[in-house]
C-alpha cells in the first residue's frame, strides 16, 4: 500500500482553502438553528436553581393548560429515565429526573442540571410555560469541593462511586522504581499546582431539531462531533433500533470537544418531538452552554520530578485530584490521560502516576481540546525549567538530552514512530534567537520554552468491537463527480477538506471534482466523530484506501483501451497516464467512460482499522490508554512583556514548531496552531470558569473571558514533517496537541521576566502581584 | 435570551417624552443607545412595561462649543475633532470603552448614566435564584456586603471621571424644569439610587467650563482585556501647572466604588507645591490609601486598591511631562 507517501499531484501539501469556508463566510452555509421544518416549535428545559435536591413533585398542569404549549416533559416520560453516557463504562446520565425517584433517578445534580422541558409554538410561551411548573424541591447536602468528594457519604452523587465516597474513578499505574530512585537523584523538584475550570467557548451554542416523524422514525439535526455515539444513545434512550432513527450533522460552529457527548438536550428533543409529533427545535443561550459544560477538568496535580547530576531525567511522579461535575462523560478516559501522556516526548524510566477523578455538584466536566493532558504538561514543563535552574543548564539543551528516539516504545508501552521533537527545539530556537535571549533580556521581558505530546487517534475503542474506526465510500458515476460519503465529522477542523485532498491526491485529480458527504448517517458510513485528533489520520486513511480501489479500476480501463499493460498507468493531472510513454494518455473523463462502460457507477470501500499491535498487552490495568498509531511532538517558545508595577502579561511572539508528519494543507495546519494558541493563551491568561458557592461565577462571555484579538500575539509557525510511515501521506494530527507548550512557555516566560512564579492558573495580574510580592521582587 | 415584552415609545421632543413618561406610572425607562439596558431587560434586571426612546429628540444630539449632547455616540466622541484638540482625555476614555460596535450605538449620556454592576446583581434570573435574589432587583439584602440599606454595586463609567476633572455639569431636564447639577454632586452613593438626576428627568447634555482647555487631563483604565472588558479601576487626572508649580490638580476614580468620586480633599492642598516624584508619590498613595473597593467584580481589591497608586503615579508623570 502506497498511502505513506504524496502522489506528486500537488494537491497534498498545497495551502487550500477549506472547501466549506466561501459558504460559511458568506452565509450561505446552513447551521442547525438555520433549519426551520414545517410545524417546527420551540423547546425550553427547566433548569434547576440548586446543586443538589430531590425532586418531589412537579405540578404540570399550569403550563399544559397555557394556550400555545404542546408537551411538557418530565422524568415521568418513557425514557427519560434511560442511562446514557459516551463510555459505556460510565453511562450515568439520564434526560430528567423522576419526580419521588429514590436515588440518583429522583436528583437533579448541579445548578442548571434539566428539571423538565415544554414544547411550545414559541419561545415567548415556552418561557411563561416554564415559569408556570410548579417544582417542589427537597435540597440534598452539595459536594461543592472536590476535597470533600473524596469523603464517605451515605448519599452519593451517583450510583457508582468507590467505597461509599464520591470518587468516580482511580487510576495507579507505576514503572520501574520511582522511591528508590528519588532517594538518590541529584535534583528534585516538587511542586503543586491548581488548574480552574475552562469551557471550549466555541462559537455556535448547542442547537438540535428532532423530528419523530409520520414514518415513526425519529431523525436529528444536531450541532455533534461524534455523531456515532449520539446515534447510539438516542437508541438507547428511546428504546429504538438504531436503523429507525436518522441523525444528520449540519455544519458546526466549533467544538474543541465540547459537542463529544450525546446530550440529555438531545433526548429531551426527540422525547418532546414523539410526544407531540412534532418537530422541535432546542437552542442554548450562552449560559446553557456554560451549565452543560463538559469542559475541562478543575485539576489539583502534586509533581515530583527528579534529574541526575548531568540532567538526565531519572523519576517523574504525578498524582491528579480531578473534579469531575456531576456526570461521568470521559472522565475515565481523562483520568487516565493525566498519567499516561505525562513523559512524552521525554525517556524516563521511573514513573508514578495516581489519580482520581470525583463527582461534584457542579457542571459536568469531559473532553476539551489536549484533553487530559494540558495541565500535567503545563505542570511538568514548568517543572523541569526549575530543574534547568537547579541544574544550571539551558532548558533547551536539558529537554534535548532527555528526548525520545524516534521508532521506540516508552516504559507504558507506547510505539513511537515518526518523533520531530529534536527539529522542533531546533528550529524554534534559531528563530526565536533564543540563545541570545533567554536570561539575558532586561527585567520585565522574558522567553519561555516548553515541549508537547499527543495521541494522533486513539487506538482503543470507546466500544468493544471489531468494527473499523472509520470507513469511506466514493462513488463516481457518469457525470465526473467523485462523491466521497464518510461520517467523519466536520466541525471547523477542515476534515471534509482534508478528505477531499486525499481522494483528489489519489486520483490526480482537481478537487472541485470532489464532493463531500459526511452529515447524514443513512447515507454516510460509520466513523467514530471527531475527538482524540484521530480524524486525519485514521478516515484519511481510510479515503486513500477507497480511492486506490477506484484508482485501479480507472487504471485497469486504461489499459484495456489503450492497450498497454496497467502496471505502468499512473493517475496525475486529470489524467491516466502510461508512464514509460506519457505521450499514451486517457483523460481522467476517457478513463471513466471506459471504466463506466457496462458496469455504472464505480464504488469502493475503504476503511481504517487498527494501528499494529503493541507491547505490554494485558500487562498492567489500563495498559490501552493512551496507545496511539502514532503521536504529535511540538516545541513552542513563548516573549513576553511583564509590567513590573501592574503585573499585567503581554505576549508579543510565539514560535510554535509542531511535527504533523506531512502538512496535508499548510493553511489549515496553520489555521489550527494559531487557534490552539489563542485557546492556550486563554486558559493560562484568564479563563476562568470559578464558582461561587456551586453556582458558577460567570456563565456568559463578559465574566468568562477568552483572548481577544487585542491580546493575540504573532505567532510563527514551524512545521516540521517527520514522515509518519502509516499516515495518509505521511500525516498525523495537528488539532490538540499544539494547545500544550502554549500554557508552560508562557508561564516560563513570565519567570524569565520578573523571577516570579504562579502555581494556579490563570495567571491573573492580580496573582502575578500577589506572588511578586510576597516574593518581595525588586524592580530593576 | 429573548428580551421580555414592552412597550416601545419614541417621542421627538422633552415634552413630549416627558408626556408618555407621565402615562407610565413610574414603569418606564428612558432608553439611548440600548447597549446597557436591554441586556439588563435579557436577564429581567428591573425590566419595565414601558421603554420611551430618546433618539429622536433632536437637541440630544448636539456637540461642539463646549456642549456634548447627551445622545451623541462614543464613536462619534472619540473620532470629534473638537474634542481630540481642546478635550483629548474625553476622546481617548470614550475610545476604551467596550467594543467598536457596541461604541457605534452606546451614547455619552448612557455611560454616565450605567447602571451600577456587580456580580450578584449582572446575572440571569435562575443565576440569581441560585444565590438568592439581592437587594438592587428581587431581594432584600445586598450580598456583598450583607445588609438591608444600600447597594453596593460599581460605578463602572469611563466618561464620568474624566467630566468630573475637567469640572463639566450635567444639564437635565424634566416636567418642572431644567436644571444644571455639577459632575461633582451628581453621583449618590447607592447602586440603586445611584445619582440625582430623578426618574422623570432627562440629561440633555455635558458642558464644559472656558477654561477647561487649559488643564492637561489624561485617563487611563485597568482591565484584563485591551477591549471589551468594564474598568475594574479608572483614573482620570487634570492637571495645570505653572512651571513645576500645581496650580490645579483634580482626580478623579471609578470601577472601584459605587460612584465614580473625585478626590479634592487631598488634590486641593497641593496647589502652590512643586510637582516633584515626591509628591507624586505622595498623592498616589493618600488616594490609593482613600478608596475602598469591595470584592463584586474581577479582580481582588487589594490589586485593584495597589493600581489606584501605580496608575495614579503614571498619570501624573505623563501630565506632568516627566
Amino acid at each position: 500500500m502506497s498511502s505513506n507517501s504524496a502522489n506528486g499531484n500537488g494537491i497534498v501539501g498545497t495551502r487550500v482553502p477549506l472547501i466549506d469556508a466561501l459558504k460559511k463566510t458568506t452565509g450561505e452555509g446552513f447551521y442547525t438553528d438555520d433549519i426551520k421544518l414545517p410545524g417546527m416549535i420551540v423547546g425550553k428545559i427547566l433548569r434547576s436553581p440548586h446543586p443538589h435536591a430531590r425532586v418531589k413533585r412537579i405540578d404540570v398542569s399550569k403550563a399544559e393548560a397555557l394556550t400555545g404549549v404542546h408537551a411538557v416533559l418530565t422524568g415521568d416520560e418513557p425514557g427519560a429515565q434511560n442511562r446514557f453516557g459516551v463510555l459505556p463504562i460510565s453511562r450515568d446520565e439520564i434526560a430528567l429526573p423522576k419526580p419521588g425517584a429514590a436515588g440518583r433517578a429522583g436528583r437533579v445534580l448541579y445548578v442548571g442540571d434539566c428539571v423538565a422541558a415544554v414544547a411550545a409554538d414559541n419561545e415567548e410561551i415556552a418561557l411563561q410555560a416554564l415559569a408556570l411548573l410548579d417544582v417542589e424541591y427537597e435540597i440534598v447536602p452539595a459536594i461543592i469541593r472536590v476535597e470533600k468528594g473524596l469523603e464517605k457519604t451515605t448519599e452519593p452523587i451517583q450510583d457508582r462511586t468507590k467505597d461509599g465516597t464520591n470518587v468516580h474513578k482511580t487510576v495507579e499505574q507505576q514503572f520501574g522504581d520511582v522511591a528508590g530512585v528519588l532517594d538518590n537523584s541529584a535534583h528534585v523538584r516538587t511542586n503543586e499546582f491548581e488548574f480552574i475550570g475552562v469551557n471550549h467557548a466555541f462559537t455556535e451554542p448547542m442547537a438540535t431539531i428532532a423530528h419523530y416523524d409520520a414514518d415513526d422514525r425519529l431523525v436529528l439535526w444536531s450541532a455533534q462531533q461524534v455523531p456515532h455515539y449520539l446515534h447510539r444513545a438516542l437508541a438507547d434512550v428511546m428504546e429504538m433500533p438504531m436503523h429507525r432513527i436518522r441523525v444528520i450533522r449540519p455544519m458546526v460552529g466549533g467544538g474543541f470537544g465540547g459537542k463529544s457527548d450525546p446530550f440529555p438536550h438531545e433526548m429531551i428533543a426527540s422525547l418532546l418531538s414523539r410526544k407531540c409529533r412534532r418537530p422541535v427545535k432546542i437552542l442554548f443561550d450562552r449560559e446553557e452552554v456554560f451549565y452543560n459544560n463538559h469542559g475541562r477538568h478543575p485539576t489539583k496535580t502534586r509533581i515530583i520530578v527528579a534529574a541526575d547530576k548531568d540532567g538526565m531525567l531519572t523519576a517523574l511522579d504525578v498524582d491528579a485530584t480531578i473534579d469531575g461535575g456531576a456526570w461521568g462523560s470521559f472522565g475515565v478516559v481523562t483520568t487516565y490521560y493525566n498519567g499516561v501522556l505525562a513523559m512524552g516526548p521525554y525517556r524516563i524510566d521511573n514513573f508514578n502516576y495516581a489519580g482520581r477523578r470525583v463527582y461534584t455538584n457542579k457542571a459536568p466536566c469531559g473532553a476539551m481540546r489536549g484533553h487530559g493532558a494540558v495541565n500535567t504538561r503545563f505542570s511538568f514543563e514548568v517543572t523541569l525549567d526549575q530543574l534547568a535552574d537547579d541544574l544550571k543548564m539551558d532548558p533547551c539543551d536539558l529537554r534535548l538530552k532527555n528526548l525520545l528516539p524516534a521508532n521506540t516504545e516508552t516504559i507504558n508501552g507506547f510505539r513511537i514512530t515518526s518523533n520531530g521533537t529534536r527539529e522542533c527545539i531546533e528550529r524554534a530556537r534559531e528563530r526565536s534567537g533564543w540563545d541570545q535571549k533567554y536570561g539575558q533580556l532586561p527585567f520585565g521581558q522574558g522567553i519561555g520554552l516548553s515541549c508537547g505530546f499527543y495521541i494522533s487517534g486513539s487506538a482503543h475503542r470507546i466500544h468493544f468491537n471489531e468494527l473499523p474506526h472509520s470507513t469511506v465510500h466514493i462513488k463516481i458515476d457518469m457525470d465526473g463527480g467523485v462523491t466521497v460519503h464518510c461520517m467523519a465529522a466536520e466541525i471547523g477542523q477542515g476534515s471534509d477538506t482534508m478528505l477531499a485532498q486525499c481522494v483528489a491526491e489519489s486520483l490526480g485529480i482537481k478537487m472541485e471534482r470532489i464532493r463531500i458527504f459526511s452529515a447524514d448517517s443513512d447515507t454516510d458510513p460509520v466513523d467514530l466523530g471527531s475527538y482524540s485528533s484521530r480524524v486525519t489520520f485514521m478516515a484519511g486513511n481510510a479515503a486513500v484506501r477507497a480511492a486506490e480501489k477506484i484508482r485501479e479500476k480507472l487504471i485497469q480501463a486504461a489499459a484495456r483501451k489503450t492497450g498497454y499493460p496497467a502496471g505502468g498507468f499512473v493517475l496525475t493531472n486529470e489524467k491516466v497516464v502510461y508512464k514509460p510513454n506519457p505521450d499514451i494518455f486517457l483523460t481522467f473523463d476517457e478513463a471513466l467512460t471506459a471504466a463506466l462502460a457496462k458496469s455504472g457507477a464505480l464504488i469502493a470501500k475503504g476503511a481504517y482499522l487498527d494501528p499494529p499491535p503493541i507491547g505490554k498487552r494485558n500487562e498492567f490495568k489500563g495498559w490501552r490508554a493512551g496507545l496511539s498509531p502514532t503521536y504529535s511532538f511540538q516545541a513552542y517558545m513563548a516573549q513576553v512583556h511583564v509590567d513590573p508595577e501592574t503585573f499585567e502579561v503581554r505576549v508579543q511572539k510565539v514560535w510554535a514548531a509542531h511535527d504533523c508528519g506531512k502538512a496535508l494543507n499548510p493553511l489549515a495546519v496553520e489555521g489550527q496552531i494559531e487557534g490552539c494558541v489563542h485557546m492556550g493563551l486563554g486558559q493560562v491568561l484568564m479563563e476562568d470558569m470559578s464558582y461561587l458557592h456551586g453556582t458558577i461565577q460567570g456563565p456568559n462571555f463578559l465574566d468568562y473571558r477568552t483572548l481577544t484579538p487585542m491580546q493575540m500575539p504573532d505567532v510563527d509557525v514551524i512545521i516540521v514533517e517527520s514522515g509518519d510511515p502509516e499516515g495518509p501521506f505521511g500525516a498525523k494530527e495537528a488539532g490538540e496537541g499544539p494547545l500544550l507548550p502554549i500554557l508552560p512557555a508562557v508561564a516560563n516566560a513570565i519567570y524569565d521576566a520578573v523571577g516570579v512564579r504562579v502555581f494556579s492558573l490563570p495567571i491573573t495580574p492580580d496573582k502575578l502581584w500577589k506572588a511578586a510580592q510576597r516574593q518581595g521582587v525588586k524592580i530593576d | 435570551m429573548i428580551l421580555p415584552s414592552f412597550k416601545y415609545h419614541q417621542p421627538t421632543t422633552l415634552n413630549e417624552a416627558f408626556a408618555v413618561a407621565k402615562t407610565c406610572n413610574g414603569d418606564f425607562d428612558f432608553i439611548a443607545g440600548g447597549t446597557d439596558v436591554l441586556p439588563n431587560y435579557k436577564n429581567r434586571l428591573n425590566n419595565r412595561s414601558h421603554v420611551i426612546s430618546l433618539s429622536a429628540i433632536k437637541e440630544l444630539f448636539e456637540l461642539g462649543d463646549s456642549k456634548i449632547g447627551a445622545m451623541v455616540t462614543l464613536v462619534q466622541l472619540e473620532k470629534n475633532e473638537w474634542l481630540l484638540q481642546n478635550h483629548p482625555a474625553i476622546a481617548q476614555a470614550a475610545h476604551l470603552i467596550a467594543t467598536p460596535p457596541l461604541r457605534e450605538s452606546a451614547t455619552v449620556g448612557g455611560n454616565i448614566l450605567l447602571d451600577t454592576r456587580c456580580w450578584f446583581f449582572n446575572q440571569s434570573h435562575l443565576w440569581r435564584e441560585s444565590k438568592g435574589f439581592c437587594l438592587k432587583a428581587d431581594g432584600n439584602d445586598c450580598l456583598v456586603v450583607p445588609q438591608k440599606d444600600i447597594c453596593y454595586a460599581t460605578y463602572s463609567g469611563d466618561l464620568a471621571p474624566v467630566f468630573m476633572v475637567l469640572g463639566a455639569s450635567f444639564h437635565l431636564a424634566g416636567p418642572a424644569g431644567r436644571r444644571e447639577v455639577a459632575a461633582a454632586d451628581f453621583f449618590r452613593h447607592d447602586g440603586i439610587t445611584r445619582y440625582v438626576k430623578q426618574p422623570e428627568e432627562i440629561l440633555t447634555h455635558i458642558s464644559l467650563p472656558e477654561n477647561a482647555g487649559e488643564l492637561r487631563a489624561s485617563y487611563r483604565k485597568l482591565r484584563l482585556r485591551d477591549s471589551m472588558d468594564y474598568p475594574v479601576m479608572g483614573a482620570a487626572v487634570a492637571l495645570r501647572l505653572n512651571g513645576k508649580i500645581v496650580d490645579e490638580l483634580r482626580i478623579a476614580i471609578t470601577g472601584i466604588d459605587t460612584t465614580p468620586f473625585l478626590y479634592d480633599d487631598i488634590t486641593k492642598g497641593v496647589s502652590g507645591r512643586e510637582l516633584n516624584s515626591a509628591l507624586t508619590a505622595q498623592i498616589a498613595n493618600d488616594v490609593m490609601e482613600a478608596v475602598k473597593p469591595y470584592r463584586n467584580v474581577h479582580f481582588t481589591p487589594q490589586y485593584r486598591k495597589a493600581m489606584v497608586g501605580v496608575y495614579l503615579k503614571r498619570l501624573l508623570q505623563e501630565l506632568s511631562g516627566d
